[in-house]
């Protein structure tokens, strides 16, 4: 099992996030990134996460428009995103559920 | 953010991006030369640069394949543990200042594991350098005679010395003003040492960049190739024999010798000695780590075209 601390802000995890609804190229993933989650990713952070992502065959890259290459996820990266997110999301809901029980107590 | 900084940053980017692995950076490079230009890099953009390059060289499995050839891997294996050597060496410099004065010699001679400790990084020290020059040496060599035939190659071939011709006229004017000091250092003193330190690294990475573009633009034999190889296994086992001595040292030192191991020390009096040295030691195993993967991802094509 992963260790699940820095799992909402793991670079490979917010790439595959901003690749889920259309292809991007490096500086449109780091736009997104930080427009829906309020992180910066460097290009040294975002490249690492390209690499190892493509590595394992969870994106792929289209052919380059100028010297910007768009990516997106194939069909391992979609169901790994999934799997991931639905992890995240029962984390949450416990979380908030609990917080919630808490609050009521106090 | 002055202009000067605006300027310099983005060459500083684009020069941690020659740090990457050859395969990376003709898979991401221009990529990556891309997203620079279109985000204006930060300070810490350098940073994030040289943190992806050293995880990239740490986890070759994730790396790109089949972009470069074996020979061209051998060269990029060859020069980035030369790269690791300067960044050595800086640690080692800091090691030799740290420890070259008398009273360091006294406690030496009263407990036998700090002199061992001692004499095993001089000893150390000498073999890798002997294996710098001697594995270097016949590359030099061939890239030189190559240089007198092809005028072409000359501005390469000779761009590596202009850094060390760089570094010694700094380290000349740094002895003067020292000179000039006295034994008593002042905040000024401490500030130049800095600059000093930081440049000797800034020209050792561009020499051994200028080194790496020389080595790739001269055609070399195989068995040059794989002599440099050998050298630079011989370096990796030297410097992480190094930094295990060093880590020896600072423990023995502040065992043995708790009441030098607590005195101040470096720039500005900063660290004590074993937090100098411990400082030293981690840079030097980091070092030796990042060499010994380039060393062994050599070894790995060497092994395949084989």
């Amino acid at each position: 099992m992963r260790y699940i601390g820095e799992r909402s802000t793991d670079p490979g995890l917010l790439v595959l996030t901003s690749l889920a609804d259309s292809p991007k190229h490096g500086y449109a993933i780091t736009v997104d990134v930080e427009e829906f989650a309020g992180v910066h990713l460097g290009p040294g952070t975002l490249y690492g996460a390209l690499a190892r992502l493509e590595s394992r065959g969870l994106i792929e890259a289209l052919p380059a428009d100028d010297r910007r290459r768009p990516y997106r996820l194939t069909a391992d990266g979609s169901a790994a995103l999934q799997q991931e997110l639905a992890q995240l999301q029962a984390v949450t809901r416990q979380g908030l559920d609990r917080l919630r029980v808490a609050e009521a107590a106090r | 953010m002055t202009g000067s900084d605006k300027r310099l940053t983005p060459r500083l980017a684009r020069l941690a991006l020659r740090l990457y692995p050859l395969p990376y950076q003709r898979r991401y490079g221009e990529e990556m030369r891309a997203l620079l230009e279109d985000s204006p890099p930060r300070a810490r953009t350098f940073f994030d640069l040289l943190k992806g390059a050293a995880r990239a060289h740490l986890r070759p499995a994730e790396a790109p394949a089949g972009l470069i050839a074996p020979a061209e891997r051998v060269r990029a294996s060859t020069s980035a543990v030369l790269l690791c050597w300067v960044f050595f060496a800086a640690a080692g410099f800091g090691y030799y200042k740290t420890t070259e004065d008398l009273p360091f010699s006294a406690a030496g001679h009263a407990h036998p594991l700090l002199r061992d400790a001692h004499l095993a990084v001089q000893a150390l020290a000498l073999i890798a350098s002997a294996t710098v020059v001697l594995g270097a040496l016949p590359l030099i060599v061939a890239a030189l005679a190559r240089a007198r035939r092809e005028p072409g190659l000359r501005r390469t071939v000779a761009l590596p010395f202009l850094p060390v011709f760089v570094f010694g006229a700094l380290t000349a004017a740094v002895i003067s003003i020292a000179h000039a000091q006295g034994p008593n250092g002042s905040g000024a003193g401490s500030a130049v040492a800095i600059a000093w330190w930081i440049a000797g690294l800034a020209c050792g990475t561009t020499c051994v960049l200028a080194c790496r573009a020389a080595l790739f633009a001269t055609p070399v034999a195989p068995a040059r190739l794989r002599g440099a190889l050998v050298a630079g296994t011989i370096l990796t086992v030297a410097m992480l024999a190094i930094a295990a001595a060093t880590a020896v040292y600072a423990v023995a030192l502040s065992v043995d010798a708790s009441h030098l191991a607590a005195e101040t020390n470096g720039p500005y009096q900063l660290l004590s000695v074993t937090a100098s040295l411990v400082v030293m030691a981690v840079v030097m195993v980091g070092a030796g780590v990042l060499a010994a993967a380039a060393t062994m991802r050599g070894w790995r094509v060497e092994s395949e075209v084989a």
